[in-house]
């Protein structure tokens, strides 16, 4: 897929991604191993979803402003999740997917309604967080808060029920066991190059397609591929000694 | 990465991903029943990605929407004063232009004042306030 690279100088949105093939009714979303019926209604919710951003980014684009506020409720747990896994600071991310939704504001004239809305905003999140990556690089910024893993810090939102890690480990202090590996998880996402930990929110995390992330991105298939397997192999190194 | 490894790994990532057609998939298993090490490595991804996958989303705080809301109100209030903007860019750039001007004006007056080094290095008795002493009269 040629899509151009993103701006990641500026952080701007510049332009729509290409059209999502699946933006209509083809089922081209998260493609976790599930059955037929599943995928159709998953399907059938993506469909139903772009309706109404679409709908949404008509009413904001003629002035009104709850639609922009509809579209932040809709979109702000998954945007500022990614902000905080990748940043890993729960003030800076915030203030991150302010940003964003900002941005989205002041640039909702230049989304042509070709490509989906979320791959769009998703686009302005990446380069946003990128950006600060650098600037804090320059900093010397280190992550002074580690992600909150507490129960009252999570949602299933619209993702479906989440099982948590406690439930897949037995036993009596399977609470203990399950945070911990959590908090090495994320302590190990945390280590990995940003570009990894991008590609391993996205697709593994958040359960987009390769379709979408080739949007967001601007990589080509090929290198998704290979760099997510890369990205996988090097979480896999570090979490050995929790896993043992 | 040779370009081996790399179809390599698209081949698994695909795999894993359930998005390698299925007589790939076929030849790629019994590739893999050959090669255990191949094998372990692959279950090993499987189990981690399944670990990163349950990872549980996260939550924004509660006042998010409305902190974003209050941000772009005041963008949009400053935006229709943008004309007060551009004259407060312009007044503070002609500002420091002054204050430039200013500091250079004075440090050429006080350069004009000083005497130099070589001008202050005076010769005994060429200096035109020392005291000659007067003919002693007869």
């Amino acid at each position: 897929m040629p899509t151009p690279a993103p701006n990641l100088a500026s952080g701007e949105p510049l332009a729509d991604p290409e059209p999502d093939p699946g933006s209509g009714s083809e089922a081209e979303g998260s493609s976790q191993p599930s059955d037929g019926p599943s995928l159709d209604r998953e399907a059938e919710e993506r469909r139903q979803a772009d309706i109404r951003d679409r709908r949404l980014v008509r009413r904001l684009r003629a002035g009104d402003q709850r639609a922009f506020e509809e579209l932040v409720r809709l979109y702000q747990h998954r945007i500022f999740g990614l902000m905080l896994r990748m940043i890993g600071n729960r003030q800076e991310a915030e203030d991150l997917a302010q940003e964003v939704f900002i941005t989205l504001h002041r640039a909702i004239g230049q989304y042509r309604g070709e490509g989906r809305f979320y791959t769009w905003l998703y686009r302005i999140a990446t380069n946003t967080c990128k950006n600060r990556i650098k600037y804090l690089r320059g900093r010397n910024f280190h992550r002074s808060v580690p992600v909150d893993e507490t129960p009252e810090a999570h949602d299933p939102g619209d993702g479906g029920p989440v099982v948590p890690l406690q439930a897949r480990i037995a036993g009596p202090e399977a609470m203990t066991e399950g945070a911990r590996l959590q908090a090495a998880i994320q302590r190990e996402l945390a280590e990995l190059d940003p570009e990894h930990r991008l590609l391993i929110i996205l697709r593994d995390i958040q359960g987009l397609s390769y379709q979408e992330i080739l949007n967001i991105t601007g990589l080509q298939e090929g290198t998704l591929k290979s760099r997510l397997h890369r990205a996988r192999v090097a979480l896999k190194e570090r979490l050995a000694p929790h896993l043992a | 990465m040779p370009a081996t490894k790399d179809a390599s790994a698209e081949r698994i990532t695909a795999y894993l991903d359930a998005e390698l057609p299925d007589d790939e998939v076929a030849a790629l298993e019994a590739e893999l029943a050959e090669d255990p090490e191949a094998l372990a490595e692959v279950e090993q991804l499987r189990r981690v990605m399944s670990l990163v996958q349950s990872l549980p989303e996260i939550q924004a705080p509660p006042d998010f929407a409305e902190k974003v809301a209050r941000r772009v109100r005041r963008r949009v209030a400053l935006g229709a004063d943008s004309t007060w903007s551009l004259v407060s860019l312009s007044f503070q750039v002609l500002s420091i232009i002054v204050i430039l001007t200013v500091a250079g004006l004075y440090m050429m007056a006080q350069l004009e004042q000083q005497p130099t080094g070589i001008e202050r290095e005076q010769i005994p008795g060429t200096a035109p306030d020392d005291q000659v002493p007067a003919p002693v009269e007869p």
